[in-house]
């Protein structure tokens, strides 16, 4: 059998509160060093984004997916200063990438999710290598102690770089 | 067991960019071209139990008795199945939705229509080991959107599924058979292809006379991916 995948739409403006809390901090019981990986989200016009859901994905601190120890998953939602906050683990490499987070944004007037990834250093990594080498900057985390700062703007000047899969 | 696969997005069958009479989106989706990329093992993984984290809220929306929601019982049977027609088992799916009258249980809807006191407008469900979901509620109302005018937007009921890996995720629409609203709806629009954009619409089950009464509607929703799930 060969189905279609059902057709992506967006999130819409009234996505329960309730689903968007309670799932942004990742360090409870895992190993590894504790980081705080935080960023705005701004539209064309520069406004930041509220109630934006953001769900995340990445490896522990020992490069290992969907680790018993570690949930490696996690959701949050801006604020009305268009900011998402979420407490975790520094995740190690995966065998063949540089270490690195994955996000997921979802909203409304997002046709379907967007998919873009955050690293810690302009390391050597074939996903970060994809991207024109004028836009990879935008993929990486300024560090400011133990607070990663990962700015992304959906469009326009210094546009953060989205994945298409 | 087959070898995890995912294919590209089919245009036609999927929207994105900039649609008309849509004006956020002209605010909101990249200019630039999106990057495409290799897939590697952190893009075919995902949380393998994710109702661990994320379990059960709500599987009855309708209520009963004096705490019945106003408007038509429905019972809806979502099943979720990959592009192989296999079940999911586990997917973890969140629904939400308007009341009869249109009007969102959320602080961001300003319309004027009337809240109802008996209806909570959002659930969570974990399918069992056939994929499928079963949440019991009303039909929602239609609204119109805000500084938009004359779209209305259609009774739908939202859908957000985890499929077996973080590219399967899907956030997505389900609507009503029969609907004259359908027709001129922006986002069921937005899919070009006439059948994808009927497989959005919900299918109404012979009426039967039973312990609940309710209206049936049965519902596909289909993640993306082939195969076995990937080995970490």
């Amino acid at each position: 059998m060969s189905l279609v995948p059902s057709g992506e739409m967006t999130l819409g403006p009234f996505f329960p509160r309730e689903f968007a809390q309670g799932a942004n901090d990742l360090s409870a019981g895992a190993k590894g060093e504790v980081i705080e990986v935080t960023g705005r989200i701004t539209q064309l016009d520069g406004k930041p984004l509220d109630n934006l859901v953001v769900e995340i994905w990445q490896a522990d601190s020992q490069g290992r997916l969907d680790a018993a120890d570690f949930f490696g998953w996690g959701r949050a939602a801006t604020d009305a200063n268009g900011v998402y906050r979420f407490r975790t683990i520094k995740p190690g490499a995966i065998e063949g990438r540089a270490p690195h987070i994955n996000f997921l944004l979802l909203y409304s007037g997002l046709m379907r999710h967007l998919q873009t990834v955050m690293f810690f250093e302009a390391a050597k990594d074939p996903v970060l290598d994809a991207v024109p080498a004028n836009r990879r900057e935008a993929l990486i985390a300024k560090r400011e102690g133990a607070v990663y700062r990962f700015d992304i703007r959906l469009r326009g000047d210094g546009e953060t770089p989205f994945f298409d899969d | 067991m087959p070898h995890f696969s995912l294919a590209k997005r089919d245009p036609a069958t999927q929207s994105e960019g900039v649609v008309p009479g849509y004006a956020q989106t002209s605010q909101r989706w990249p200019s630039q071209p999106l990057v495409k990329r290799p897939q590697t093992k952190s893009e075919l993984t995902g949380p393998a139990n994710l109702a661990r984290r994320l379990g059960a809220v709500r599987g009855d929306l309708a209520g009963h008795g004096e705490k019945r929601a106003l408007g038509q019982l429905i019972h809806i049977r979502a099943r979720v199945v990959d592009e192989d027609g296999a079940p999911v088992p586990g997917a973890v799916v969140e629904a939400w939705h308007c009341n009869a009258s249109g009007r969102y249980k959320h602080p961001n809807d300003t319309d004027h229509a009337p809240l109802d006191p008996n209806f909570y407008g959002a659930a969570r469900l974990v399918a069992g080991d056939s994929g499928l979901v079963e949440l019991r509620t009303i039909k929602p109302g239609a609204y119109p959107v805000p500084d938009a005018a004359g779209w209305w937007r259609p009774p739908h009921v939202h859908f957000s599924v985890w499929g077996r890996v973080w590219l399967s995720r899907l956030v997505t629409q389900m609507f009503f058979p029969g609907e004259p609203l359908n027709e001129a709806d922006v986002i069921l629009n937005a899919i070009r292809d006439p059948q994808a954009r009927n497989r959005c619409i919900a299918t109404l089950m012979p009426t039967t006379k039973g312990p609940q009464n309710a209206l049936v509607y049965d519902y596909q929703i289909v993640v993306r991916g082939r195969g076995a799930s990937p080995k970490l």
